[in-house]
């Protein structure tokens, strides 16, 4: 029963991975841009929604607020910062560090305002409601795994039948030949950043409920994002969801054998295993050297 | 106000040897690691644990520092080898944190979250180190050393090897370099001279926790190397001067909250990473374009 309990838990937390990390793979695959401030994004969506939560402005106002708030981020960044950066030369390296720089600020201003602890959004949803014997599941953990169902469905007919869909997956194979083609690759770009920090929001608002929020969480949900990316297989999207939720069954899992302070350990261990012995990861195409 | 100074320039120093052993690898040799509090850390407890229980002596500490350093780095040289920039970050960042439990965890060696108190003093030959008016030699004599061993191997066929390899890792390899073998050494080279730092900085408090060693640590050391200039010789001592004296000079200010200083100091440095990789990725001392920090 407690594998049984654990794999729901599991299947929970892998829902809002997944999420959070096809965002960003999304991004990077296509755009080629180490958006290390992913994990800014999620903090400024979830602590928007937790503002308007706390203000008493109610569920869809919230929900407003972090989507707008996120992709406005979104594109703020890659206009101001990363459109610049490439301008010259966009070497990995400077676009890493000058989004990694950005995720600090975001991270301390966040801190400032709102304190440096944990906070939760309080919802009856997410107390825990008794299903079968010994097997208890709270509501939001279905709401997690429908948004992320639903979320994946759109993204999945976006990508492969939409106009926008399709020059997206273009620019992550050939950028030179979209431009050929006459497509402007910024604002397929732009597009990328707005999808990618939509996809972040429903994951930010649902943590906010389960595991609270902390101005410093940003670091994991990069490091989980990461991870989901490269187990996952660089440029692919099904594989990135494959490994986000994967990642999350063996982190609640690992519970049946470890302390919970080693999580992060399970992680990092699958991270090293796939960079040691399959770097192109679950899906991916070849791609590491 | 002489105190105050001398404990300024001892952290200096120590945060100058850490910034020019990152430097090393990620100026020459393309590995960019999160995870360079973790080596820090490990000689501090390794020194520590060596100093409490069988030798203060520095003939004891650095060297066992050194090898744990070492050793353990090559952990971290594994995925370097096989892999890009992108994938190492996530790797470094990933050992990072695990590095942070274990040492929360491992209450034996680490005294866990509580940390180690009463590390005793430096031994050289029988002097104890403990006035901060002779440390601060120890440290500058460490630092000194330390930037002319790796001035010598920047300077010799074993730096160009890892100049060309952080150019053109393809390009290295078709001319007969040993690509893997180089990158692992390097790497090896720098932590166990990171490992020198946490002797240094143990023995200098006297006491250490996980506090000292965790992301936000290897976040400031790389801001350090990057806004002092990645690549160059001096700039990870500038960066490291300037990001250590911001924090005081933000005090003077007395409209900013006194309590919010270590949140602005990094407001700071996070804006001056994004800023200057738009008007000037080589960092202060570096080179206006960056033809000589770049990979692409």
């Amino acid at each position: 029963m407690l594998a049984l309990q654990l794999t729901i838990t599991g299947l929970q937390t892998g829902a809002l991975y997944a999420l959070t990390a096809v965002g960003f793979s999304l991004i990077f695959g296509s755009t080629r841009i180490f958006h290390f401030a992913h994990g800014a994004t999620f903090i400024i969506a979830a602590y928007l929604f937790y503002y308007m939560n706390v203000s008493g402005y109610g569920l869809i106002a919230g929900i407003a607020a972090a989507t707008a708030g996120a992709i406005a981020f979104g594109l703020l960044l890659n206009r101001f910062v990363y459109v610049p950066i490439q301008r010259d030369e966009g070497s990995f390296f400077t676009v890493f560090v000058a989004s990694f720089g950005i995720g600090i600020v975001v991270q301390n201003v966040v801190g400032m305002i709102f304190g440096r602890g944990y906070v939760t959004v309080s919802t009856p949803l997410s107390f825990s409601v008794e299903i079968m014997e010994g097997l208890y599941v709270a509501p939001i953990a279905w709401i997690s795994m429908l948004c992320a169902a639903v979320f994946f469905g759109i993204l999945w007919g976006f990508l492969k039948y939409s106009q926008m869909g399709k020059a997206l997956r273009a620019l992550a194979d050939n950028p030179e030949l979209v431009r050929v083609f006459g497509l402007n690759p910024r604002f397929i770009a732009a597009s990328a950043f707005t999808i990618g920090s939509i996809l972040v929001v429903p994951a930010a608002i649902i943590s906010g409920a389960t595991s609270g929020l902390n101005p410093a969480m940003g670091h994991h949900v990069m490091l989980i994002s990461l991870a989901a990316t490269i187990v996952g297989g660089i440029g692919s999207v099904p594989g990135t969801l494959l490994a986000g939720l994967a990642l999350g069954l063996a982190e609640s899992l690992a519970l049946l054998y470890v302390d919970s302070q080693w999580t992060e350990a399970v992680t990092f261990a699958i991270l090293f295993l796939f960079i040691i012995i399959r770097p192109s990861g679950l899906l991916g195409r070849s791609a590491a050297h | 106000m002489e105190a105050y100074l001398l404990n300024l320039f001892i952290l200096i120093s120590i945060y100058s040897i850490l910034g020019v052993t990152l430097n090393f690898i990620m100026g020459y040799a393309g590995i960019y690691s999160l995870a360079h509090a973790v080596f820090f850390g490990v000689g501090a407890y390794a020194g520590s644990f060596m100093a409490m229980h069988f030798n203060a002596s520095i003939f004891v500490t650095l060297p066992v520092a050194m090898v744990a350093g070492g050793l353990l780095s090559l952990i971290l040289a594994l995925p370097a080898l096989r892999v890009r920039g992108e994938y190492f970050v996530a790797a470094s960042l990933g050992l990072q944190v695990l590095a942070v439990t274990i040492f929360s965890e491992w209450k034996g060696v680490t005294g866990g979250i509580g940390g180690l108190i009463g590390i005793p003093p430096l031994d050289i030959a029988g002097f104890e180190i403990f006035k901060p008016s002779q440390f601060i030699f120890v440290t500058v004599v460490a630092l000194v050393i330390i930037l002319f061993i790796i001035n010598r191997l920047v300077h010799s066929s074993f730096g160009r090897s890892l100049r060309a390899i952080r150019d053109s890792e393809s390009a290295a390899a078709a001319f007969g370099k040993n690509v893997p073998l180089i990158k692992t050494i390097s790497v090896v080279i720098s932590s166990a001279l990171t490992a020198v730092a946490g002797v240094l900085y143990a023995s200098y408090l006297s006491f250490i926790n996980v506090e000292s060693f965790m992301l936000d640590t290897s976040v400031l050391i790389m801001a350090m190397v990057i806004i002092g200039g990645t690549g160059t010789q001096a700039g990870p001592i500038v960066g490291a001067a300037l990001l250590l004296i911001l924090p005081s000079l933000i005090s003077y200010l007395d409209f900013l909250p006194q309590t919010e200083i270590g949140s602005i100091q990094q407001i700071i440095y996070g804006l001056g990473m994004a800023l200057l990789m738009i008007y000037r990725p080589g960092g202060i001392v570096g080179r206006k374009k960056h033809s000589e920090t770049g990979k692409e």
